[in-house]
């Protein structure tokens, strides 16, 4: 239970830059996910808290003290890493005693510790058995209860979950969101998969190029991402170059298709205009002010269904339909964004929103 | 109704197992091949031993006896060279551990200019003519004092471990995950707990291995330590090639080859107990 700041933390190797620069701080208790493509740097950051790595310059605070002298041995962190890393040649309950008995701690105490902590990852029985004689998902449960055992400060999480298989990955992902509101442990979770990081952070951390994109509650930046990287990154978002001119974005010239500008806030210039696929409103067929798009595939994903519209001048774009009924494979349909963010040169994206929300399914 | 079954399914049981013969009869040829040609050398060598007189053409030995053992572990040479074998023996091995294991661990963790080639290096003592690399060493050896002496025995016959020691070790420390390592560091470990705790127990098995395969190789050694130990310093594979040479008497043969057989022997079967079977094969990368 603690908590962590960040401080201009940077980390270069040669030269290449891996962390550019990450100011943040993790509040007591929650649970903070740090989300990017693979190269962005989150596993170094989280290496760099974890004493793996000494960073090039920057600060790590944890309850306000430096903790950047420290090695990795001494500092309050504990990690659970993304490949299978219980020693092979202990039993479980070894695995997770280690740790207490380098503490000194008596027999007995050690002996409940380490029941609790199995209790607590839903495998009261492992105690004896070794490593290999483990599921992926077991072992990572017992690398959870290693960790938590010794009551760190906080809690590091390293892509935990992403050598399972799918439906595993989501089981250990709800039993870990438990485990952490039980413990109300400060915890850190890296990943790079969107809906892992939607699903159980406080707030999310998206990182790219070293640098934090956007740090938010997943709903802000699900619906207000600030960069087009985020906004591309996150979900699934239609982006439409675009021209701003007299109150109007032009997108798709030669077509002609204008939405309307934020009021006053835009000068004449070229922009980015993002809208999610479920922000389309939609007609069967082309009303006046709307866009045909031709139906070139439709997926259905099972209580939704997702459309790739061929639009001349737009390209490709994708659309949430309704499954109230059937779509085929050719029809034309019109369609209109109801709500959308535009992206220019400076300041932040400004949200338009021209109806109410369009209900899914 | 019975009867006919019974009728028919013996003429097929018959010709299931001819057909067995034919199949299986090229294995069992080879494996009857096989256990003569292990025993066969072994049981000779065992049946010398005890021979006081074998003349031709009896099968088994004309007299029997135990004299010629108390002959043998009576001489004075051969009772030199038993603890001088065993001290040069162990000294080797030591010595070769001391050297080989931490620079098998430098070569695993650390990337350094000229690893490969360092590396390879030690493959060339066993891709030369080892006759010829020793003759010119002992000349070298002669400059330095160190013809006749245990420490020349010693130097020469390490030379020889080198390669295992050093491939074998550096292969499992390669192996060792560093997440382990690193997994432990987490939780608290010193560095050196790391190491003793953590990675030694994944590469003990390899390790095991290499000192097992020294110990036994050392032992047999025979061109280093007759270049450079003659006159001096005699270890029993030595001895024995003046003993066979000289003097038309197997039994001498016999008995230094069941005396060199005991501790490879014993060894072979304390390790198989140690390891568990499969670990030695596992050390060795197969």
């Amino acid at each position: 239970m603690a908590r962590l700041e960040l401080i201009d933390l940077h980390k270069r190797f040669g030269d290449v830059t891996a962390v550019q620069s990450i100011n943040l701080t993790v509040a007591d208790g929650e649970f903070l996910c740090i989300l990017g493509p693979s190269g962005c740097g989150k596993s170094t950051a989280l290496r760099m808290i974890a004493g793996f790595e000494n960073p090039t310059g920057g600060d790590i605070l944890i309850d306000g003290a430096s903790v950047v002298a420290m090695d990795a041995n001494q500092r309050p962190t504990a990690m659970v890493f993304q490949k299978f890393t219980l020693w092979p040649h202990m039993r479980v309950y070894d695995n997770i005693a280690f740790g207490l008995r380098l503490r000194k701690l008596p027999r007995k105490e050690i002996d409940k510790k380490v029941d609790d902590a199995l209790e607590l990852v839903g495998l009261p029985t492992y105690g004896k058995r070794f490593p290999s004689q483990l599921s992926g998902g077991e072992q990572q449960r017992v690398a959870l209860a290693r960790a938590l055992v010794l009551e760190p400060k906080i809690l590091l999480l390293d892509e935990p979950f992403s050598s399972l298989d799918a439906l595993l990955r989501v089981r250990l992902r709800e039993e870990l969101h438990r485990i952490q509101r039980q413990t109300r442990i400060t915890a850190i979770f890296v990943t790079h998969d969107q809906e892992e990081a939607l699903s159980l952070a406080d707030r999310i951390a998206v990182m790219s190029k070293g640098n934090v994109e956007q740090l938010d509650r997943p709903s802000t930046i699900y619906a207000n991402p600030q960069t087009l990287f985020v906004a591309d990154f996150i979900g699934t978002m239609n982006l439409l170059p675009a021209t701003a001119s007299d109150g109007h974005l032009v997108i798709g010239a030669e077509h002609g298709y204008t939405l309307p500008a934020p009021q006053g806030v835009l000068h004449p210039g070229q922009v980015t205009v993002a809208i999610r696929p479920e922000d389309f409103a939609f007609s069967s067929a082309p009303e006046p002010g709307m866009w045909p798009g031709e139906i070139e595939q439709v997926i259905d994903l099972g209580h939704y269904r997702k459309a790739l519209l061929t639009a001349a001048g737009l390209g490709t774009l994708k659309v949430y339909l309704p499954k109230s009924r059937e779509f085929q494979e050719g029809e034309v349909l019109g369609v209109k964004p109801v709500r959308y963010l535009v992206y220019h040169e400076t300041g932040s994206p400004v949200e338009v929103q021209l109806g109410p929300p369009v209900p899914v399914s | 109704m019975g009867s006919q079954t019974a009728a028919r399914t013996l003429p097929q049981r018959q010709a299931r197992q001819r057909s067995w013969v034919r199949r299986e009869g090229f294995g069992l040829v080879a494996l009857v091949l096989l256990v003569i040609g292990i025993i066969g050398p072994i049981s000779t060598v065992l049946l010398w031993s005890f021979a006081e007189q074998w003349r031709y053409p009896a099968l088994f030995p004309t007299r029997w006896g135990v004299s010629y053992w108390a002959e043998t572990l009576s001489r004075a040479d051969i009772r030199q060279a038993l603890p001088t074998s065993f001290i040069a023996t162990l000294l080797v091995t030591l010595l070769s551990a001391l050297i080989c294991f931490p620079a098998s661990y430098a070569f695993a963790r650390l990337r350094f200019r000229g690893r490969q080639v360092l590396l390879l290096s030690y493959l060339i003592t066993n891709a030369l003519p080892r006759f010829g690399l020793y003759v010119s060493i002992a000349v070298v050896f002669f400059r330095l004092n160190l013809i006749g002496t245990l420490a020349g025995v010693v130097l020469i016959q390490l030379l020889n471990t080198l390669l295992l020691m050093i491939w074998i070790p550096t292969s499992a420390f390669q192996g060792v995950d560093r997440a382990l390592e690193e997994a432990a560091l987490d939780v608290g470990a010193s560095p050196l707990r790391v190491f003793v705790q953590i990675t030694l127990p994944q590469v003990y098995p390899a390790l095991a291995a290499a000192l097992l395969l020294t110990l036994v190789g050392t032992f047999y050694e025979t061109y280093g330590a007759l270049l450079i130990g003659v006159p001096r310093v005699l270890t029993i594979p030595v001895i024995m090639f003046p003993l066979i040479n000289n003097q038309p008497v197997p039994q001498y043969g016999a008995i230094l080859s069941l005396i060199l057989f005991a501790p490879s022997t014993l060894l072979l079967v304390f390790a198989n107990r140690l390891l568990r079977g499969g670990y030695l094969t596992a050390g060795l990368g197969v």
